[in-house]
């Protein structure tokens, strides 16, 4: 989830230029070969919001939205985390109960279609499914608001399958600031320290995308396993305040993290955030307009699809400029030349945030293996940046947690 | 927990104890002491997961009061033990949830903190795998629908965190259940509590009908599939409490695979208590324990001190009658005449009620087979109370979840 609705900040812009594309049709034998025998992991999407709706069916093809069984089949998806969310700004028993909440919903999703999809909780289990021919479905906290300040809430979480937590989403937390919110604990508090270290314990892994620089450098001093930013990237290219700078790349990779780049335009490309902070009307408009077509406020779902497909309407209005896909490449290449191909991966946001042309749902994944062979990636590479690099992670946190836990 | 007069974390050490019994077990003959510690002794409800919170109590070390811990259930040979999960009939929604996750992860906690002598168990056979591994089985109660936050949800959740069974109801109705104890306001179960019971045996959560009104425990008998329980109730031919069975529900309950596990607690198996007892505080147990809980301002482990505290100096001012542990003794053999050994169990309430002369903690529990034994009972039908029982009814109600998911 990449923003609040509710307090925009967007603006316009002039029809960008249709960077090179690669059509639907055209993925050579080799990356789709390529593509679809790898791991394809996604560490963020938004589609938990979806399954809250009781009419909302994974199994089956939507017209709108990014991510469906279907289509994650077509893309080649093997391993998802759907997000669990909720604004910052609930907080409490709340929190902990509309999380508890999403996680069943995730849960009873993909009981429902066993055939299809499994839960998984380790790397051994995204490998299994696969090869059983079933996509993943792993879960993610997305922000620490959720816990209310309560470790035992978060050993449930884990206990329910829950394998990363966002320190923070756009606001604060009592224990850790946000990369979006003014500083108020300079970074990680005392208790932040500890929940970092039970995560550590409990194998889930410490996600640091959202939360502030200070955070960020507070948790990788500290934390015993490596991190991941489930949906960043990179700040050199687009400046937003949710990328990570080019140090910061560096200082995650050395720790074995990795970078999932976000596919959202306002991440990606710095002529659309700027486009945004131009204009704060445009934002404040698309807001108005999803309030009418999503009337009961707490559809967030709804919210989201409409927002992507609204600001959509905007770009080919031209008020807001276009970003192409081959956006993500850039990004996913510029770390790659930083760090090595051994700490970036995929962190979509798909139905969470806007997407650029071509990449409007999971079908367009391929495209990005595609794009690596043609910069002349090798395949090993490719299959880190598609999935590997983040089995890797997920492996070593399970290790630590052993670890820490056989020490006991 | 019992109804008011006490309840949570009951500090219950008699300045008097009958002369006979000096310490547990003196005069168990050596074949009791054989059976009893060859047995699966399991008891179904036990409100020491309070105690968990508190600073001064460690489970694993044997403890000046209170009724249970490692040491004390070693020695009385008790190896498997449901704790129970329990807040306030007042608490309700998201805090409630919390509340409960809080617990039940205290409850895992500390069986990873004694693993040495704890297990986790879920099933029947987690059960008897424990006692062949000669440690403790530990299982989780929820006592109350109101945790549930009236989310059919919840249940899923609760059962995938080890949650082994439900009351109905505690003091107060739900909103989906009456209960006992509170004026009739759904005449029984509602059709959204009849969904909550089949979603019961689905997830393979025992529905236990201790707390709850008749009118809810007959509606929940003809809606279950699985065999029902009573956690921790007693008999009303012998004690006429409304927390009690009477011999038709007794029978009712055993035509269905039930079962009843006889509570402890004095007000519940001794009419003379129970009446001298209301005479004292009057009737309305609700009224009662609303301003316990209000003068505690909600703290859970205040509400146990309350109550107990006012019960021991009535006791001790000779105002409450002594009630012998032998009572329990007459409650199990009534139910037995009433329907044969295959339905009756121990659910002692240790640590949230107030505890006969004798059965002073679960040191003393070898006293009841030793009872049992000179009544006449067979090994085989002691093996059945002491355990044996309610592990069938596990099995059962396996049997039926495992019927109902495969129907999906």
């Amino acid at each position: 989830m990449h923003r609040n609705w509710r307090n925009p900040g967007v603006a316009l812009a002039a029809a960008g230029l249709l960077a090179m594309s690669i059509a639907a049709g055209s993925i050579s034998e080799k990356a789709k070969k390529l593509h679809f025998s790898s791991i394809v992991v996604d560490t963020h999407d938004d589609t938990t919001q979806r399954l809250l709706d009781p009419k909302f069916d994974l199994g089956v093809r939507h017209a709108d939205g990014s991510i469906d069984i279907p289509r994650m089949k077509e893309g080649g998806l093997d391993a998802i985390f759907f997000s669990i969310w909720m604004s910052g700004k609930v907080t409490g028993p709340e929190a902990v109960e509309r999380a508890t909440r999403q996680i069943n919903a995730v849960r009873d999703a993909v009981k429902k279609h066993p055939k299809e999809i499994m839960l998984a909780t380790t790397a051994a289990e995204v490998r299994a499914a696969k090869k059983q021919g079933k996509i993943a479905a792993l879960m993610g906290v997305e922000g620490g608001h959720m816990i209310n300040s309560d470790l035992g809430v978060l050993r449930s979480y884990a206990s329910l399958g829950v394998r990363y937590m966002t320190l923070t989403h756009s606001v604060n937390v009592e224990w850790a600031d946000s990369s979006t919110d003014k500083a108020a604990h300079n970074g990680l508090t005392d208790f932040g320290k500890d929940v970092v270290r039970e995560m550590n314990k409990l194998g889930v892994i410490v996600d640091i995308s959202h939360v502030s620089d200070k955070t960020f450098y507070d948790a990788l001093a500290l934390s015993k396993a490596p991190m991941i930013a489930s949906h960043s990237s990179c700040r050199a290219i687009c400046d937003a305040p949710r990328n990570m700078t080019d140090q910061m790349i560096k200082d995650l990779a050395e720790k074995g993290g990795v970078i999932q780049i976000n596919y959202h335009v306002g991440f990606l490309g710095q002529e659309f955030r700027d486009a945004e902070r131009k204009d704060p009307s445009i934002n404040e408009s698309i807001s108005r307009e999803i309030k009418k077509r999503c009337p009961d406020e707490n559809d967030e779902g709804c919210q989201l699809i409409e927002g992507d497909k609204i600001t959509r309407e905007y770009v080919a209005a031209g008020k807001l400029p276009r970003v192409d896909y081959t956006k993500i490449v850039e990004h996913i290449d510029h770390a790659v030349k930083l760090v090595g191909a051994d700490h970036v991966g995929l962190g979509s946001d798909f139905d969470g945030a806007n997407m650029p042309y071509g990449m409007e749902d999971a079908t367009m994944l391929p495209k990005i293996t595609e794009a690596l062979l043609q910069k002349g990636y090798s395949e090993s590479e490719v299959r880190k940046i598609l999935g590997e690099n983040t089995l890797r992670v997920l492996s070593e946190v399970g290790r630590v947690s052993k670890e820490l836990q056989g020490k006991k | 927990m019992r109804v008011l007069r006490l309840s949570a974390a009951a500090v219950c050490l008699f300045a008097l104890s009958l002369p006979t019994r000096s310490s547990p077990g003196d005069d168990v003959s050596e074949r009791a002491r054989k059976l009893h510690f060859s047995s699966i002794v399991l008891d179904t409800h036990d409100d020491t997961t309070q105690r968990l919170f508190s600073k001064d109590f460690d489970l694993g070390k044997r403890n000046p009061d209170g009724h249970v811990d490692i040491p004390r259930m070693r020695e009385g040979g008790m190896n498997a033990i449901f704790f129970s999960i329990w807040i306030d009939g007042r608490t309700l929604g998201p805090p409630a949830i919390q509340k409960a996750l809080d617990q039940i992860d205290a409850v895992q906690q500390n069986v990873r903190k004694y693993s040495k002598d704890l297990v986790a168990a879920r099933t029947a056979e987690d059960v008897r795998r424990a006692h062949a591994q000669g440690k403790i089985a530990v299982l989780m109660g929820v006592e109350g629908g109101h945790m549930i936050g009236n989310d059919i949800r919840m249940v899923r959740i609760f059962s995938r965190l080890g949650v082994g069974y439900m009351t109905l109801s505690h003091f107060y109705n739900d909103e989906w259940a009456d209960s006992s104890t509170d004026k009739p306001a759904h005449n029984g179960l509602t059709d959204y509590g009849k969904e909550i019971v089949r979603e019961m045996n689905k997830q393979n959560v025992l529905v236990d009908i201790s707390h709850v009104s008749d009118k809810t425990f007959y509606d929940a008998l003809e809606v279950s599939k699985a065999p029902l329980i009573a956690s921790h109730s007693s008999c009303r031919a012998i004690c006429n409490h409304p927390r009690d069975m009477t011999d038709d529900m007794i029978e009712a309950l055993a035509a269905k695979g039930g079962v009843i596990q006889i509570n402890y607690e004095k007000s519940f198996i001794d009419q003379a208590y129970k009446d001298a007892s209301e005479k004292l505080t009057g009737k309305d147990v609700v009224a009662q324990f609303d301003q316990i809980v209000k003068d505690c301002n909600g703290d859970q482990e205040c509400i146990g001190r309350k109550a107990t505290a006012r019960e021991k100096q009535e006791t001790a001012e000779g105002k409450l009658p002594r009630v012998s542990w032998e009572r329990i003794i007459d409650h199990i053999d009534h139910v037995v005449k009433l329907v044969g050994a295959d339905h009756v169990g121990l659910g002692s309430d240790f640590d949230g009620a107030g505890m006969p002369e004798g059965m002073d903690d679960c040191r003393h529990l070898p006293q009841i087979t030793d009872a049992l034994m000179r009544k006449g009972y067979s090994d085989a039908d002691i093996r059945k109370i002491l355990g044996g029982n309610i592990l069938r009814v596990m099995e059962q109600a396996e049997k039926v979840s495992r019927e109902l998911q495969a129907q999906n």
